[in-house]
Formats: structure tokens, C-alpha cells, sequence
């Protein structure tokens, strides 16, 4: 358990639980250490934003934490549960769901169905239940798709439910990734770059989204480019660098940080301030 | 009966047949995405099985066999189904938990020619180079039939069968299970990512898969009474594929398309043509010319089969027709209720 921790996120009360922790966690790749000792928390029930430069390893951070990768050392708790190369699998099961930086739709399923496979604990997904029960598994069935109807309702996706989803645009498939993990009701929702190549008033709508889940006590962690959105939605924020965790914090604090400055802020800050 | 029925109900014989044994490979390759590139070796096993579990024991009968139990006839398919389905516990366990893809099927390949190897050449397990024979007609004792009346009365029972086997394989596609599958074959990754155990999951459409290859091949051996290396080269795992991209991966009744026009039309209708004069045997040869042409032609004009995979749309998935009707279907998606927040996002891309 790591809730004894000292650390208090931004925009947290003094007893703070972490629905996410990992500690010293590396990964190399024939040598390159793309992580090098990241350790942090993630508060529960707030949005937290995971921030560096190109190559720092937070995608790789992502897919360790959600068991698409092992990691070389250190360990992982998911509400303390030592979760530490589970893999994946175990992990989604403990509620915790991830989407993908460059969007992995279930291409040959339609878009309904790629919500339907998410719903977790299916009785149709025993052979035994398919053949002996299957009034049970209709029933399930039909509360599913209701469900997943009324979560394609909510994301602009109704009018698709019956496409394949590998017919969808760049930025449906940005929505169907986070509709799908939402319908497997998670915890915790891993999003890797959830409004990169999107346009502006998607990025307004994926916004709104991703506040509705806090609201509806999901902890969320993003990794996210653009500081706007990481300021107006995200309560706390990571820095990584070098596969390293360099500062976590409140935006505006890490403003101030000479180091988080240097490696990553400072040529956005310029970016924005000539641009 | 004329010869001509005779050939009428060997083509039928061999189109359920096939039918069965292109739904055994859909399950794993057209639904799961497993390139099982030895079934035919499961085939085989199947087919072995059943007939040295119907024949008596191999004293004196000058073959040299295992097992000879001379079990009756729907007892002994049913254990060479099983009997496949061990050999796919096995090939798993090996090699599905470590190997993606290609790789996966480079080992399945090597492997059908080492189990081609072993059952071409070591005798004491099923007679070698030449196999079974001699495997006692299904229900001889009972019916009393003869050759004439066996066949067409046999066809039937593979009809019956496959119609089993076909209704069974469409409960499992159809439910969650089968969308589970899909949704391995699309992204293993993210299945996983979505909770889903995915060595467990091919390992189930592996067995489904294997236990109608067993059935498939058990059927042939009681059909024609003799089974042996010749009937299964490795490269006959190629012909079921066929079936499968002629027909349409992902869809039952495109396996009994294809079946029809690969098995039945090009390979067993040639073999009853007259032969051509000065070349005995040649019309034989002309089946793989054949299968690769059509192959070709179906890859390149289409794609998808004769029979497509279906889009399983709301409505067939039990959704209430009130709850799709009528709603959200503004153009564009606009969401339904207001969203909240408001970014900025002129200098958003600042950074970019």
C-alpha cells in the first residue's frame, strides 16, 4: 500500500486515497532505458495528466500500469492490490481500461460490438451458459445493448452502432476507444493521447467527456500534449522525463519549476507566447 | 442404383464432409484469427482414431493398429473428435501461449509434416504407408446394407450431422462467446486490454475447431472404409482453406458454399470426368490448377467470399426496437445534452 505516502495532490483533501501507484518502475528496450525509475500516484476520483517531452516514456508507462507490457523492475498497485506484471487480461478486470494512442478499433465488429465485448462478466462467454442457460444470457444480452446504446447515445455515436467500425473517422474512433472502456464501467481509465489529431471542437466535446467521468467517480489518467486542456480539466500532473518521474503537482506550480520548465514547459511557453 | 447415383451421393458425401470441416477451421481462423495451418493433421488424427476404434484388434488381421476396440459406429467418431482435441491441448500448450501469427503458422506447417512423417512411417500406430482398411461399415450388423444402398444411406447420416454440428457452431458464433473470438482475431491486444483471457480463448476455438476436424475426418474413413497418407498430404490443409475464402471467412453458410464449389465441383466432379486419352490421370492434376486460379480470382475480385461475414446489426442483437428507433439520430453526431466545458482552442495546437 502506498496511501501513507506524504504527497498531497493538488485539489486533494488530506486523506487522499491513490487508486493507481507504481514505484521505481523501469523498461528497457536492448538497452535504451525508455523508463527509468517512474514513481507516482494517482490520486482517486480526480483527472491526473501525464506530461513530458517526446520519447520521455509515458506511453510506455501506460502500457505497463495496464499489463500490455511487463516492466524490468519495480511494482505496481492498482487500490492496494500488488497488480506488478499481471498481465492485462487481470489488470481490466480489477477495473482498470485504457485506450490507445493511435486508435485500435475492433475493425471487422461493428460499432455496437465493440462496446458489447467490453461489458465485463458475461455469462455468454461460457460455453456451458450458451448451450444450457441461454435465457439467462439473452437477458444479460439485451441489458447490454440497452446499455451500450444509451453510451453510443451520450458519445455522438448512435446513428453509427451499426457500421464497422473500421469504416469510422480518425475522431470517431477517438470516441468509440473511450465509449468502449467506459462501457466496461472502470475504476481507473488509462488515456493515451485522447485528443491527439482531433479538431478543435472535438477536443472541446472529449473534454466534456472526460469531466463527466470524474463526476461520475472514475480516476482518470491522461497522457496529454496540449497544456490547455491538461490546465482546464486535469486536477493534478506528472512530469516524466527521461523514464523518470521529475515533478507532480498543480499546473500552475510546475510553472515555476526550473527542471519541469527546462525539459518540457519552456518550449511550449515560448511556442505560445511567439506563436 | 446406376453408377450414376453412385457418383451423385459420393459428391454429397463430400460436400457435408467439407461443410463440416471448413466450419472447424472458420471457428479458429475465420472467427479466432488462429492460422491453423496444420488441420489437416488434425484431420487425420480424427480419422485414424475412429476407424482403429472400429476395427477389432489387429491380430491376424494383417495390419498393425492401436487400439482396435471394435467400438460401433457413433461411439468411435465421437472419441476421434476427442482424440483431435487432445492433439490440440497439446499443439496449444506448445505453442499457442508464445507464438503470434506467422510464426505460429510456420509451426503448425513443420508440425503437420512431422505428424504426416510419423504416421507415414511408423507402422505399429496406424499401418504406416498403408494404413487402414478394412474399417467395418457403420451399423453393418443392423441395416444389412450393401454397397449400393450404404452410400446414399451414409450421405444422409453426414447430412444429419453436419446439420447438428451446423446448428451447434451458430449458437456459439452468434453468442457472446463468437463475439469474444472476433474480437481476439481483430486486436488480441485489445481484447486483452478489455478483460479478455485471450490463451484461454483461442484455446476453446482451437478444441471447438479440432473436435469437427476429428468428426470431419472420422466420417471419411467410415465412408469409404480406408484411410491412409495419401488422403492427407500437408498441402490438403490448403484445400479447406479454400473452402474458406471461396465461401466467405466468418460465415457457416458460406463454408457450405464453398464447400459445394471447391470440394464438390472442382475436386471430386473432375475425378468422375473420362480420362483423356494417352494421359491417365491427368484430369486429377488439373484440381490444384483449378483451386489456385479460383483462388486468385476470389482474393482479388472478392475478397470477402461468396458469402460475406455478416454486420450483426442492433436489431439482431436483442435490442428493443423502441430503443433504437427515433433517437440520436441527428447527422454528424452531435452529442445529445450540452457539453460542459469550454476550451480554448486557438492556441491549443501551440505546441504543435
Amino acid at each position: 500500500m502506498t496511501t501513507d505516502r506524504t504527497t498531497t495532490p493538488a485539489g486533494g483533501s488530506d486523506e487522499t486515497r491513490f487508486a493507481l501507484s507504481c514505484d521505481g518502475i523501469t523498461k528497457a528496450f536492448q538497452g535504451v532505458r525508455a523508463v527509468n525509475g517512474a514513481t507516482f500516484d494517482v490520486p482517486e476520483g480526480l483527472i491526473t495528466a501525464l506530461i513530458g517531452p517526446n520519447g520521455a516514456g509515458k506511453t510506455t508507462v501506460v502500457n505497463i500500469l495496464s499489463g500490455s507490457m511487463t516492466c524490468d523492475s519495480g511494482t505496481e498497485h492498482i487500490g492496494g492490490t500488488d497488480v506488478t506484471n499481471w498481465p492485462s487480461y487481470r489488470i481490466a478486470r480489477l477495473g482498470l481500461m485504457r485506450t490507445f494512442q493511435l486508435s485500435r478499433e475492433l475493425g471487422g465488429l461493428t460499432v455496437l460490438e465493440n462496446l458489447l465485448v467490453a461489458a465485463p462478466d458475461q455469462a455468454g462467454e461460457s460455453m456451458v451458459n450458451v448451450f444450457f442457460r441461454p435465457s439467462a444470457v439473452r437477458r444479460q444480452e439485451r441489458e447490454n445493448v440497452a446499455r451500450a446504446l444509451d453510451i453510443l447515445e451520450t458519445y455522438g455515436l448512435f446513428h453509427l452502432r451499426d457500421n464497422r467500425a473500421s469504416d469510422l473517422s480518425g475522431g470517431q474512433k477517438k470516441l468509440l476507444e473511450i465509449s468502449r472502456a467506459v462501457m466496461a464501467s472502470p475504476k481507473v481509465l488509462l488515456l493515451d493521447e485522447p485528443m491527439a489529431g482531433v479538431n478543435p471542437a472535438l477536443i472541446e466535446r472529449i473534454g466534456g467527456y472526460i469531466l463527466d467521468l470524474k463526476a461520475a467517480g472514475v480516476t482518470v489518467l491522461m497522457i496529454e500534449h496540449n497544456l490547455n486542456v491538461v490546465e482546464r480539466i486535469c486536477d493534478h500532473v506528472i512530469v516524466l522525463a527521461e523514464g523518470r518521474t521529475l515533478a507532480t503537482g498543480k499546473l500552475s506550480d510546475l510553472r515555476e519549476n526550473e527542471e519541469v520548465v527546462q525539459a518540457y514547459l519552456g518550449e511550449v511557453i515560448n511556442a505560445s507566447t511567439h506563436g | 442404383m446406376s453408377n450414376i447415383w453412385y457418383y451423385v451421393f459420393t459428391l454429397v458425401f463430400f460436400l457435408f464432409d467439407y461443410f463440416i470441416l471448413a466450419m472447424g477451421l472458420n471457428i479458429q481462423y475465420g472467427e479466432t484469427g488462429i492460422l491453423n495451418f496444420a488441420y489437416i493433421g488434425f484431420v487425420a488424427v480424427g480419422s485414424y482414431v475412429t476407424g482403429a476404434l472400429a476395427l477389432p484388434s489387429s491380430v491376424g488381421t494383417g495390419q498393425h493398429y492401436i487400439l482396435g476396440l471394435g467400438l460401433p459406429f457413433p461411439v468411435n467418431l465421437l472419441l476421434g473428435g476427442l482424440a483431435s482435441c487432445g492433439l490440440a491441448v497439446v499443439v496449444a500448450l506448445i505453442s499457442l501461449r508464445r507464438l503470434r501469427t506467422d510464426y505460429l503458422a510456420m509451426v503448425l506447417i513443420s508440425l503437420s509434416l512431422v505428424l504426416y512423417d510419423i504416421c507415414n512411417n511408423f507402422v505399429p500406430l496406424f499401418n504406416g504407408a498403408d494404413g487402414l482398411y478394412n474399417v467395418p461399415e457403420p451399423f453393418a450388423g443392423v441395416l444389412k446394407l450393401t454397397t449400393n444402398s450404404f452410400i446414399p444411406f451414409f450421405a444422409a447420416v453426414t447430412g444429419v450431422i453436419a446439420a447438428l454440428l451446423w446448428w451447434v457452431m451458430s449458437r456459439i458464433t452468434r453468442s457472446p462467446q463468437g463475439r469474444t473470438f472476433r474480437a481476439i482475431r481483430d486486436d488480441e491486444v485489445v481484447a486483452a486490454a478489455l478483460g479478455k483471457d485471450v490463451f484461454r480463448n483461442q484455446l476453446k476455438s482451437m478444441l471447438i475447431g479440432s473436435f469437427y476436424a476429428g468428426v470431419g475426418g472420422g466420417l471419411i474413413i467410415q465412408f469409404s472404409g480406408s484411410f491412409n497418407p495419401t488422403a492427407w498430404l500437408p498441402g490438403e490443409t490448403f484445400v479447406v482453406f479454400a473452402v474458406l475464402i471461396v465461401g466467405g471467412v466468418g460465415n457457416n453458410v458460406g463454408m457450405l458454399v464453398g464447400s459445394l464449389v471447391v470440394e464438390t465441383l472442382l475436386i471430386h466432379l473432375p475425378a468422375f470426368l473420362p480420362a483423356i486419352p494417352g494421359h491417365p490421370g491427368l484430369i486429377e492434376y488439373f484440381d490444384s490448377v483449378l483451386i489456385g486460379i479460383l483462388l486468385m480470382a476470389m482474393l482479388w475480385f472478392r475478397p470477402q467470399g461468396i458469402v460475406p461475414e455478416r454486420v450483426r446489426r442492433a436489431l439482431s442483437l436483442g435490442a428493443p426496437a423502441n430503443l433504437v428507433a427515433g433517437r440520436g439520430e441527428a447527422p454528424g453526431g452531435a452529442p445529445a445534452r450540452p457539453v460542459p466545458v469550454e476550451i480554448a482552442t486557438a492556441d491549443a495546437q501551440g505546441e504543435k
